[in-house]
């Protein structure tokens, strides 16, 4: 669920007026091909005499983009072409079947060239009709059938003979090795395939243990070497949800009917709040109320910022309303701790896994958990200790890397607080996050440090290479071709004891430590 | 690469401000010259590095600081001030509120921040979302530049990430101010003296970035 690309979000800021279709789609379904989009289909129809690099780039483009990427632009597109009556002018002269509108002056020749490709490949390509086309979202042009070698337009002198074989041998080898490429891509696409089958088959058969055999039995097995191994694996998604719900608990006993409470005193503040704030500012009101309201006005600027690439949580998105809901629950729900950024992190993921009033259950009960509420209560000196305890574990395992980011003074507040406050939501790839989620409903706590320090371990080698600003930036913004497998086994390579202790042993005694000397705990100004 | 009579300055700024009012979006913009109206929220702070060629000597790279926005976060956020040389400050035109928090964070900053000729660190406002159509700093230029002289900014700019206005502008303006107070010579040793002076001289010499 994480792949699902941006692109049906980049519509709303294309100005469909000064370009032409063709252009815009082709920018989205392979965005990273064409820095420069709004070039290359203005040009007029180049002969082939083009450099080769750039016609190969071209070739490019025909394979590339994702499939759901072209549904959406495709889909969208076509039925806005409609309504846009701006000319669809020129076109490239290397052509991509299903993607160009109609040329408006076709050379006359193109057609008959056409014929003699189709003729010299030996195979016959018949265009789908429009209609069936717009509906067949899986066609896909492969590179090889989908350049075409076109000659000068009528209005310019013909080529040379020496100059069009040249073009024409030239254009040969570009097929050859769009061909010779596409195989290879098909054979490591078959082979993805292959482990998607086998990993799709371990899903399954794991699901029917935790279905039949654990679930039934949850007080008893959930500590069992087997079904922690299990465990470790990850959940299927299909009993994630119930597994993460039984994991959390529900210490404050929550039940549906006490979310329906808060819910609804949640809308009369939302009502309310808009019936004020529309007569004029509230300078009156006081302070806590003040502070309860922008917590509320908070949770709406933050709600489309969350996964804004899913598309399901911005204004209009199916998930918009529930999480609103479920962040307005809880902040009235617990108005000392009210609406904190990250939380709707949490929220979105928990939404996506569980119903609506589960949900609301898990967070809250989440949040009540002492790491989560050091952090979400902003109880600095708390989370402080809670970063020297990471920095134990962090100088332990990974010596080299403590020492270099030591030398750049680069403490764990730099990255750790993105982590820790979302659960490494906003910074993995969802899929693996949720894995992350596992482990740390099996583990507790010490399992998000111990995530932390396996993406140092991961890196560890590209970061020791890095300055200060580098690995800042590297570490904020993690590089999204992380896999699980990889991450998960620099992971378990962590240990978690130091000399003997282990992590609940070292924060308790961090926690010691501090209790003589802790006069520098100044409360949270006020404004 | 590097000339032999190249100078490299390193700067760090601090991009703060209210939530949502455009702060990654800014940066975004000015160091990847690209602009999505689907930013997510920051948390804790992200990081980018802006490398200026300022003039035939000088090289300038700027690590931007983008600090959460989240009020809440003040405690936490305030190491990481640590030794920056300049900050916008950025509040979105829409949104009244954010505006009314300028004070707040430039108080904020100058409680965390003292260079170390006792100054505070030279700040500039950014008026940002100002492609919204919503113009009334655009006829309150005066009292803009009031608001800055009372409260200590070097300057004020109307921006916006979206269409590209002003950003480059304004960091030209913030980055010739930091290197002017590199160069000055350091003047109070007893930081705890507050001289009104100094505040008052900063501001006339900067009054030309007003009208820029």
């Amino acid at each position: 669920p994480a792949a699902l690309p941006p692109a049906p979000l980049g519509f709303t800021d294309v100005n469909l007026n000064s370009r032409n279709t063709y252009e815009v789609s082709r920018r989205r379904s392979a965005p990273e091909h064409l820095p420069h989009g709004g070039t290359a289909p203005a040009e007029p129809a180049s002969p082939p005499q083009e450099p080769a690099e750039r016609a190969r780039h071209r070739v490019g483009i025909a394979g590339a983009g994702s499939s759901f990427a072209e549904f959406f632009t495709r889909n969208f597109f076509t039925k806005k072409t409609k309504e846009l009556k701006p000319a669809v002018q020129s076109a490239p002269g290397w052509k991509l079947f299903g993607k160009v509108p109609p040329r408006e002056n076709l050379p006359k020749d193109s057609k008959i060239i056409q014929q003699e490709y189709e003729a010299r490949t030996g195979r016959m390509y018949k265009p789908p009709p429009p209609s069936a086309r717009r509906k067949n979202i899986e066609f896909e042009p492969l590179s090889t059938t989908a350049l075409i070698l076109e000659d000068r337009p009528a209005n310019l002198p013909a080529k040379s003979v020496e100059e069009a074989l040249r073009h024409r041998q030239e254009y040969d080898e570009m097929v050859a090795e769009a061909k010779k490429r596409e195989i290879k891509e098909a054979h490591k696409r078959k082979k993805i395939m292959r482990e998607r089958f086998k990993q799709e088959e371990n899903i399954a058969s794991a699901m029917v243990i935790w279905v039949n055999e654990i679930l039934p039995n949850w007080e008893g097995m959930r500590a069992t070497r087997r079904v922690r191994e299990l465990w470790w694996q990850g959940l299927p998604p299909s009993v994630r949800g119930k597994v993460w719900s039984l994991a959390v608990g529900n210490e404050l006993n929550i039940t549906p009917e006490l979310y329906e409470i808060f819910l609804s005193r949640a809308k009369e503040r939302w009502k309310s709040f808009s019936e004020t704030s529309s007569e004029n500012d509230t300078e009156d009101a006081g302070a806590s109320v003040a502070d309860r309201e922008a917590s509320l006005e908070l949770i709406k600027l933050d709600i489309s910022r969350t996964f804004p690439s899913l598309y399901i949580f911005q204004k209009g998105g199916p998930y918009h309303d529930l999480l609103h809901s479920v962040l307005g629950a809880y902040t009235c729900y617990r108005p000392d701790v009210g609406y904190v950024q990250g939380m709707s992190f949490i929220a979105a993921v928990l939404i996506l896994n569980l119903e609506e009033a589960d949900a609301f259950i898990a967070f809250a009960n989440l949040l009540n958990k002492p790491c989560q509420l050091a952090f979400f209560r902003v109880d600095h000196s708390m989370m402080l200790k809670y970063f020297a305890a990471f920095e134990v574990f962090f100088e332990e395992n990974l010596p080299k890397l403590f020492l270099h980011f030591k030398s750049y003074s680069l403490t764990p507040d730099i990255y750790l607080i993105d982590w820790i406050f979302t659960l490494y939501s906003k910074s993995l790839p969802l899929d693996l996050a949720c894995r992350v989620w596992d482990v740390f409903c099996r583990d507790g706590e010490e399992f998000l440090f111990r995530t932390g320090l396996g993406i140092l371990r991961l890196y560890e080698d590209i970061l020791l290479q890095m300055d200060f600003i580098h690995i800042a930036q590297f570490l904020t913004k993690l590089p999204e071709d992380i896999t699980s497998e990889k991450l998960f086994s620099c992971i378990a390579a962590i240990q978690m004891q130091n000399s003997n202790k282990k992590w609940a042993q070292v924060f308790a005694s961090l926690m010691k430590d501090n209790k003589e000397g802790d006069k520098n705990h100044s409360p949270a100004p006020k404004s | 690469m590097q000339k032999h009579n190249q100078k490299e300055h390193l700067y760090k700024l601090l991009v703060i401000g209210d939530l949502g009012v455009g702060k990654t979006s800014i940066i975004k913009r000015y160091v990847h010259q690209n602009f999505s109206p689907h930013y997510r929220a920051t948390i804790g702070v992200d990081f980018a590095l802006k490398v200026l060629n300022w003039d035939a000597e000088t090289v300038v790279r700027l690590q931007l600081w983008d600090i959460a926005g989240q009020e809440r976060f003040g405690n936490m956020t305030r190491v990481y001030y640590r030794e920056a040389m300049g900050a916008f400050i950025v509040f979105d035109v829409t949104r009244p509120a954010t505006f009314e928090a300028v004070t707040k964070w430039k108080e904020d900053l100058d409680s965390k921040l003292i260079l170390p000729n006792g100054k505070p660190v030279p700040a500039v406002l950014l008026a940002n979302k100002c492609d919204q159509g919503i113009d009334v700093l655009m006829n309150n230029g005066i009292k803009m530049d009031q608001f800055c002289k009372e409260n200590g900014f070097v300057g004020w700019f109307e921006t916006s990430a979206k269409e590209n206005i002003n950003i480059n502008e304004a960091s030209r303006c913030l980055v010739k101010h930091i290197i002017a107070s590199e160069s000055d010579p350091v003047q109070s040793v007893e930081p705890d003296i507050i001289k009104p002076h100094l505040n008052s001289s900063k501001i006339v010499s900067c009054s030309a970035c007003f009208k820029s």
